[in-house]
């Protein structure tokens, strides 16, 4: 007996979640353990009974780093592109960016929440400062 | 019992060629010459090898590249890719392979133009689908990640990083092969371009070409043949993800239970070691691997490796050749840990020799901090 294929892959049921500009995240229903990247097992206790739940997202930057490319033509500067890891409150970690944030302005420990970037099929999770003081 | 791998097989010739640059030349060419001189060194020929072991880059098959190439005739292949980590993994598979009855003399190889092919990483066709839309640089961001993260959780310091490169670069200068020999201060280092924060031009490995063979057989053979034999005397993998988003804690590594696990058959303990080969390729790498393999504790990597005592005339030799820093780096430099190590075990490693060196670890770093080997030698003394 060959296994039973779910009506679509995980990563278009990530594309089409997350068209609704929020972020979503499976949770395995065995282990109550969220999930990402998407999967079809959960790697934690290996059941195939994962949900797609929205998530808050909120995190926090666990790491972050700044690549420095070379100058712009005409410029002497650095560009400068920051990556981050961020530990989403639900518990997994993702690799992003924060687009609108000067790279200075991330720091470890700092809280942000998620947006979703980019065209129909293709959209990633970036993040903005939470601003939570302020909410 | 894993035991029974101990001391069951040794290192019996190792060979270099093409290291820094080798214009003209590709991947397949400069294995090839690395392979002949280990197995000259081994008073064996091509046609004695019946056990290929060998990982790359720029070949989608490249054990079977190379057993076209070289003319071989394998009994067994094991052509497991674990990113640079690989070579040091088929010490162990290599070991088990031999003793099994599988092959009677195993070949180790690797070769890359990575330099002369103008110095970009090839791509692997499979890379992290939630990590690429963000624009790292792999490999560096993931070791940037680390380092920023024991900075921040242990108070680790870029000149305590710079201490590593500085200790690298001090070997090499003893090493008439390394590509950088140029003396080098914690202040160069940390003035050095930018590249990745908190990671500078001299927190990171050479692009170089090179290759690297080694030749194991099994014990007995071994003390037939011309050289001291290196023995085999534990090993150990450990791996828990590909993308560096999925590893569980950014300053711990799998090297913890690879090393556990090589410490354990071999029946030795990080102070038995008397010289250690650490891939570093970055400053980050071995202040890691010191504390995951037990030779400090935790978060103490950076105060660890400060004051020299790394370096040349320090009490704990890591990197004798000049390590992926200053000697060379051809993409996976697993190969050059086994091959260093075994030149100080037979005392043959000239100005850079450790005085009475009877142990040395090897240690094998794959991917992104994704895969872990660890392997240790010794010499007939140890058995």
């Amino acid at each position: 007996m060959t296994a039973q294929l779910p009506a679509s892959g995980p990563d278009l049921e990530f594309q089409t979640h997350v068209e609704d500009g929020r972020l979503w995240l499976q949770t395995c229903e065995d282990c109550d353990t969220a999930i990402f990247m998407p999967r079809i097992i959960c790697p934690h206790c290996g059941s195939l009974r994962l949900a797609w739940h929205p998530a808050s997202g909120l995190g926090t930057v666990y790491s972050r780093t700044v690549l420095y490319g070379r100058p712009k033509p005409g410029d002497t500067r650095p560009t400068r592109h920051a990556l981050v890891l961020v530990d989403l409150d639900e518990g997994p970690r993702m690799m992003s960016r924060l687009p609108d944030t000067d790279p200075d302005d991330i720091a470890i420990g700092l809280r942000v929440k998620a947006r979703v970037e980019g065209e129909a099929g293709a959209h990633v999770i970036v993040f903005d400062p939470a601003g939570e003081a302020n909410a | 019992m894993t035991t029974r791998l101990r001391g069951k097989a040794a290192i019996v010739g190792v060979g270099t060629a093409g290291l820094g640059e080798a214009p003209g030349f590709n991947a397949m060419d400069i294995q090839a010459l690395a392979v002949h001189e280990a197995l000259e060194d081994a008073g064996l020929k091509l046609s004695d090898v019946d056990g290929l072991f060998t990982a790359n880059m720029s070949h989608t098959f490249p054990a079977i590249s190379t057993i076209e190439y070289l003319g071989l005739k394998p009994r067994w292949i094991d052509g497991t890719n674990t990113g640079g980590s690989s070579f040091v993994a088929h010490a162990l598979s290599a070991t088990m392979a031999l003793e099994a009855g599988l092959c009677d003399v195993a070949l180790i190889c690797y070769g890359a133009t990575l330099r002369s092919d103008a110095g970009r990483m090839t791509p692997a066709a499979e890379q992290p689908t939630y990590e690429i839309p963000h624009k790292p640089r792999y490999p560096m961001t993931a070791y940037a990640m680390a380092a920023a993260t024991h900075m921040a959780r242990f108070g680790t310091t870029r000149a305590q990083l710079a201490e590593v490169a500085v200790a690298a670069r001090a070997w090499a200068r003893m090493n008439p092969e390394a590509f950088e020999r140029d003396p080098l201060t914690v202040d160069d280092v940390l003035s050095s371009r930018m590249v990745m924060e908190p990671l500078s031009l001299r927190d990171c490995c050479l692009l170089t070409d090179g290759a690297g063979a080694v030749v194991m057989t099994r014990a007995d053979r071994a003390r037939d043949l011309p050289k001291k034999p290196v023995y085999f005397l534990g090993g150990g993998i450990a791996s828990y993800n590909r993308a560096v988003s999925e590893m569980p804690d950014l300053t711990t590594t799998a090297a913890r239970d690879s090393g556990e696990r090589a410490f354990a058959m071999a029946g030795l303990k990080p102070k038995d070691m008397n010289v250690l080969q650490l891939y570093d390729a970055f400053t980050i790498n071995v202040i890691l691997f010191l504390e995951d393999l037990g030779f400090c504790p935790k978060g103490e990597g950076g105060a660890f490796v400060s004051g020299g005592r790394i370096a040349p005339g320090g009490e704990l030799p890591v990197n004798t050749n000049g390590g992926g820093l200053s000697f060379c780096h051809p993409g996976m430099y697993g190969v050059f840990t086994l091959i260093e190590a075994t030149r100080q075990l037979r005392g043959t490693a000239s100005e850079r020799q450790i005085a009475d060196a009877e142990t040395a670890l090897c240690h094998g770093n794959g991917i992104t901090l994704s895969h872990q080997a660890t392997a240790i030698f010794g010499t007939e003394a140890t058995l």
